[in-house]
């Protein structure tokens, strides 16, 4: 069957009935006045930081001594530092546990939120958010008391199914998805009402259509929702992948990135050498190695899953 | 009216960014200099020791206000971190003698041999004052020493398995079959450290008593981590871990020793701190436990098996008042005994006096009877012990992974291997050889 996909014209409606050269400087003035002073604390919280993180990154210093310049020292021990590379290369696998199960689970709650009713939906939509607004310091003690050995809810659980205990956290085959797991349900929440937002703005009609085309609902799900979903997807994965590759406090508490180093993420990796190292270089410059990566990593999720501008929906 | 608006906007930025501005630090108050102190939270006995102290101090002179702040121990980094940067380092801060000779290195504290007069400097033990130097300088002045590693056992339980509640391990072969034989579903048979992190620091003792050196060579020039004599370290705690005589996962950080309280463990290696809390918060459970030392690797029981570590008093090298830190650091720990015998005493005896004429006021308290453990621990653990290492942490950290390695059943000769080479690498990139004691 065939669904057509509706574009809407393009049309600029800012400029009609205006003689265009003045109106638009007039508002391009009032435009920067009302961004003035966004971009004065985007200026002084963010800009000036990063230029001058780029800048001490070269220096070997402490907040005792002179700072000395060392060049791209520090970015080559960074690079050079097995560990480094192996903290990134574990917080890239734990975003592989973490994203595609955000985005799954967010899409089939958001799903069974549209099917119910209208009050049953405010009920699971509470639920849903619920993760969202807890801190993940608390969310860390909640899975660690879940997850601890003797006493643990989950081992207890297990022990009625007659299984062994496992050390959740204690193994190094199981620490890293056992934090992954309370990533997921922090970002769960925010992921499945962005989704469901997307859902509902797809319009009935096209359902309909379908339908009267005889199609489906898998049919309707991969030729109607997913494609029309395809920008919300893309949004969930960018966010979801930035977020998940920088959980710090989960490690921190549940693990404190052991059993060798099992679960030392990226910003564990950094945060640790910001407080345990006499000079500061090395860590500014694994942190803005890590932005590079992050930075990397995004635009090439944009590129696989392609956003498409203005789909009418 | 554009204008205005702008105007409005930038004075409402301008007025947030300005906001918060405090006082400066070091102001004086009605004529006080007053200068801060940050103390690390301990137990809530030893913080209110602190919180006296500090008022006893403001009450005793009219010269400094002390305004004083416990940080708790899991955010210290940070916010001292967070402090310096901003120049809002406190004036006084307590320290590990640890990290007192890499503070000095590093130029962020200051010498107080010119701030603290010679005479308040007599009588302390010669190896603690190795601990607080720095190119024949001393840098802080020490509080207390306490033992990092002492085998509490329950008594009650040797009887019921069947052993001799008088007669604790003596090797390491009986510590395993002991534990195997005490160990049940709801108690483990030996709780020790299982972190990187915590075995690093705890197990510096035994790394003496196995290989009769630590993983570096004192002048920090070579790396020793693969010493063959290391293998039989990393083997306990293998056996341990792997035979689940220790827990799969540990019930506490290596410093808390609430498991033992809670009798959550046959046996526990913990420093004498554990006496302390103990005492104070599980009385019922004390006629039940016995203490003794950690058994060394070849059986000679004058061998070190553990550490001296404990805390110190530094001045920061920004503070904008030295001397009145210093003075402060003088009257609370060179000068009159009788606040720090009351610090010994709130602390059940747990901890040991650097300074002569403390430990022998201590000693001679009739109160010091009430911690049972505290003269075998003396005798059996402190009399042996080494003042703690004061290379970089990260050298620690490298032996420490080496034995969570050996837990998790990984190749131990490949373990020692990998530490050795993060040692290594640590020594070249921080230009470590030759800042060692030992150069």
């Amino acid at each position: 069957m065939a669904v057509t996909t509706l574009r809407a014209p393009a049309r600029d409606t800012r400029s009609r009935g205006r003689p265009a050269g003045r109106g638009r400087r007039r508002e391009t003035k009032a435009a920067l006045i009302m961004l003035a002073p966004l971009l004065i604390l985007l200026g002084i919280f963010v800009i000036w930081p990063l230029l001058h993180a780029v800048y001490i990154s070269f220096y070997t210093w402490s907040f005792y001594e002179a700072p000395v310049f060392v060049g791209l020292e520090n970015y080559l021990t960074v690079l050079t530092d097995q560990e480094f590379v192996d903290s990134v290369v574990r917080g890239l696998a734990f975003t592989a546990m973490v994203v595609p199960a955000q985005v799954a689970v967010a899409f089939l709650f958001a799903n069974l939120v549209k099917s119910v009713s209208r009050k049953t939906a405010a009920v699971l939509k509470v639920t849903i958010y619920i993760p969202a607004v807890i801190s993940e310091v608390i969310a860390a003690i909640v899975f660690s008391l879940i997850y601890a050995y003797r006493g643990g809810i989950l081992n207890w659980f297990l022990g009625l199914l007659g299984r062994e205990d496992t050390a959740w956290l204690g193994e190094t085959s199981t620490a890293l998805p056992a934090v992954a797991v309370p990533a997921i349900w922090i970002g769960m929440g925010v992921a499945s009402l962005i989704m469901l937002a997307g859902l509902l703005d797809i319009p009935e009609a096209y359902y309909e259509c379908a339908s009267l085309d005889g199609a489906g609902p898998w049919t309707k799900m991969f030729k109607i929702t997913l494609p029309l979903m395809k920008n919300i997807i893309l949004f969930l994965l960018v966010t979801g992948f930035a977020a998940s590759l920088q959980f710090l406090v989960l490690p921190l508490i549940m693990t404190q990135g052991g059993p060798v180093d099992s679960t030392t993420l990226p910003n564990l990796f950094i945060f640790r050498h910001f407080t345990n190292d006499l000079y500061i270089g090395y860590s500014i410059a694994a942190a803005l190695l890590l932005f590079a990566v992050l930075g990397a990593v995004s635009a090439l999720i944009f590129r696989l899953v392609r956003s498409e501008k203005a789909v009418d929906g | 009216m554009r204008r205005q608006l702008t105007a409005i906007l930038l004075i409402g930025v301008l007025a947030g960014c300005g906001s918060g501005a405090g006082k400066a630090p070091g102001a004086a108050q009605g004529g006080r200099t007053e200068i801060t102190l940050w103390q690390q939270k301990f137990t809530d006995q030893e913080d209110a020791w602190y919180k006296k102290a500090v008022a006893a101090f403001n009450k005793a002179q009219d010269k400094i206000v002390l305004k004083h702040q416990i940080v708790p121990a899991d955010v210290w980094d940070q916010k001292m971190k967070a402090a310096q940067a901003a120049g809002k380092a406190p004036d006084v801060y307590t320290l590990n003698y640890n990290k007192v000779p890499g503070f000095a290195r590093t130029g962020q504290i200051q010498s107080l041999e010119r701030l603290i007069p010679a005479d308040k400097w007599t009588g302390l033990q010669e190896s603690v004052v190795g601990s607080i130097q720095y190119k024949g300088q001393k840098y802080a002045y020490p509080m207390l020493v306490e033992p990092s590693a002492v085998l509490f056992y329950r008594k009650d339980l040797f009887a019921q398995a069947g052993l001799d509640p008088n007669r604790p391990p003596a090797t390491w072969a009986e510590l395993i079959d002991y534990g195997k034989r005490l160990t049940t579903k709801e108690v483990s048979g030996v709780v020790t450290a299982g972190t990187a992190v915590d075995m690093a620091w705890s197990t510096w003792g035994l790394q003496w008593n196995a290989a009769g050196h630590l993983p570096i060579s004192d002048d920090w020039s070579a790396s020793q981590a693969t010493d063959p004599k290391y293998r039989q370290l990393l083997q306990v705690y293998q056996t341990l871990y792997q035979q689940g005589i220790m827990p799969k996962q540990p019930l506490a950080p290596y410093a808390d020793a609430n498991p033992m309280g809670q009798g959550k463990a046959a046996m526990m290696v913990c420093g004498s701190w554990a006496a302390g809390v103990l005492l104070s918060d599980y009385p019922k459970m004390v006629p039940n436990i016995g203490a003794a030392a950690l058994p060394s690797f070849d059986g000679d029981p004058a061998k070190p098996t553990a550490t001296l570590g404990g805390w110190t008093l530094v001045v920061d090298a920004k503070s904008k008042n030295p001397q009145a830190a210093a003075d402060f650091v003088a009257w609370l720990l060179a000068g009159d005994t009788t606040l720090l015998v009351d610090f010994f005493k709130t602390t059940k005896f747990s901890k040991y006096s650097p300074r002569a004429a403390v430990a022998d006021a201590v000693k001679n308290d009739p109160a010091a009877a009430e911690n049972p453990w505290a003269k075998t621990i003396e005798e059996q653990v402190v009399a042996h012990a080494k003042p703690e290492p004061t290379y970089d942490w990260a050298i620690s950290l490298a032996f420490g992974k080496a034995i969570e390695k050996a837990l998790q059943g990984k190749d131990i000769d490949a373990a020692l291997k990998a530490a050795d080479a993060e040692i290594k690498d640590f020594i070249a990139k921080n230009d470590l050889a030759g800042q060692g004691s030992g150069s």
